[in-house]
């Protein structure tokens, strides 16, 4: 399947991503990846864990925040669509051209809200979880009962399942732009710029 | 939703309900690792400074959990107790009794590290407080692999 060929006339290279959404985003990929790895496989001693975990928050805060009153590409009504638009994105997914979207696109936007939410969750289960080992105890399960405790360790055991199956399906997304539709998504996140249609 | 369930089968039947409970043949084997953390928790207040640290207290505490490790815990571990068999009544899974071998070994971590605690307890909270550390280490080495996370 070949894709309809954007003439170089109707593209242009800009700013899309501004520096401290870049900082963001790999300050929370190295906190994820970290966070996650030491709680599947860290020391009984889950300090590191924790402190990894209080990175996410503020970094979710950050982002948060960001979502409305950070720049346009930044901001959640930006890449907010509703569900015509998204199933009519993935109707075209599989044309083997690059996008050349400017900003998230309705599918892609659609898996940052889930991520975003996906880790609210995570770290929110986090600070009320008890495992009952009386050394990694959440920071507020002391405020909460005890089925509520174990709740909140049943779910963030479960989430961080999804999350892993979010991560790996976020980057399969960038593989599959890459090597299929021939459009590398990690040098903009890297350097900010990117080739996109122009508007209008 | 099964919180639902649950509350509406106890406000129907209270009756049925705690005689239920009472027939819970993982009840005894719940028992003992309350008495454990009973012993756990009064120690942990002490190395965080919740409560007054106390040679004599924490010598106490320490040998108790050594007299619960000396209980012989064959009859807590019947077979049919797991929560594939009673399900909502207990947290064991099936692992334990299909891995016997890494259970027991679970099992003499937590027996070695009651007895380097039970050693220095008395020595003062600096010593109290690692050996305390090393021992809920041996709480969640078994819970991660041998108990399910929620009911």
């Amino acid at each position: 399947m070949s894709g309809p060929v954007t003439p170089p006339e109707q593209l242009e290279t800009v700013k899309l991503w501004d520096p401290l959404l870049r900082l963001f985003h790999w300050s929370l990929t190295i906190c994820v990846i970290a966070a996650w790895g030491l709680g599947k496989f860290g020391p009984n001693d889950m300090t590191l864990h924790f402190w990894f975990g209080y990175a996410v928050i503020g970094l979710l805060a950050f982002r948060v925040l960001w979502g409305f009153v950070g720049p346009e590409h930044a901001r959640f009504r930006s890449f907010a669509y509703g569900p015509v638009a998204v199933l009519r994105y993935l109707g075209q997914i599989a044309a083997r051209s690059p996008s050349y979207w400017r900003g998230h696109n309705p599918l892609g936007g659609l898996a940052v809200f889930v991520l975003l939410a996906l880790l609210i969750g995570q770290v929110a289960t986090g600070l009320f979880a008890d495992p009952e080992d009386y050394l990694n105890v959440g920071p507020l399960a002391q405020y909460v009962s005890t089925a509520t405790a174990r709740m909140a360790l049943n779910w963030h055991d479960i989430l961080s399942n999804a999350v892993l199956a979010m991560v790996l399906l976020h980057v399969a997304a960038i593989g599959f732009y890459r090597r299929w539709k021939n459009e590398d998504l990690i040098r903009p996140m890297l350097t900010g710029r990117k080739t996109v249609r122009k508007k209008g | 939703m099964r919180n639902t369930l649950l509350a509406a089968l106890v406000l129907a039947l209270p009756g049925a309900a705690f005689a239920e409970e009472a027939k819970n043949p993982a009840a005894p084997r719940i028992a003992y690792f309350t008495l454990v953390g009973t012993e756990m928790n009064a120690l942990v207040a002490m190395v965080k400074g919740e409560t007054e640290y106390d040679a004599a207290k924490a010598s106490r505490g320490a040998a108790d959990l050594v007299a619960l490790t000396q209980y012989s815990g064959d009859d807590l571990m019947a077979p049919g107790t797991s929560n594939a068999d009673l399900p909502g009544k207990t947290r064991a899974l099936p692992k334990i009794w299909e891995d016997m071998a890494g259970y027991g070994a679970a099992g003499k971590a937590f027996g070695d590290a009651v007895t380097e605690l039970a050693a220095v307890a008395g020595n003062g909270k600096d010593a109290l407080a690692p050996a305390v550390a090393k021992l809920g280490g041996t709480c969640k080495g078994c819970h991660d692999t041998y108990r399910a996370k929620d009911f």
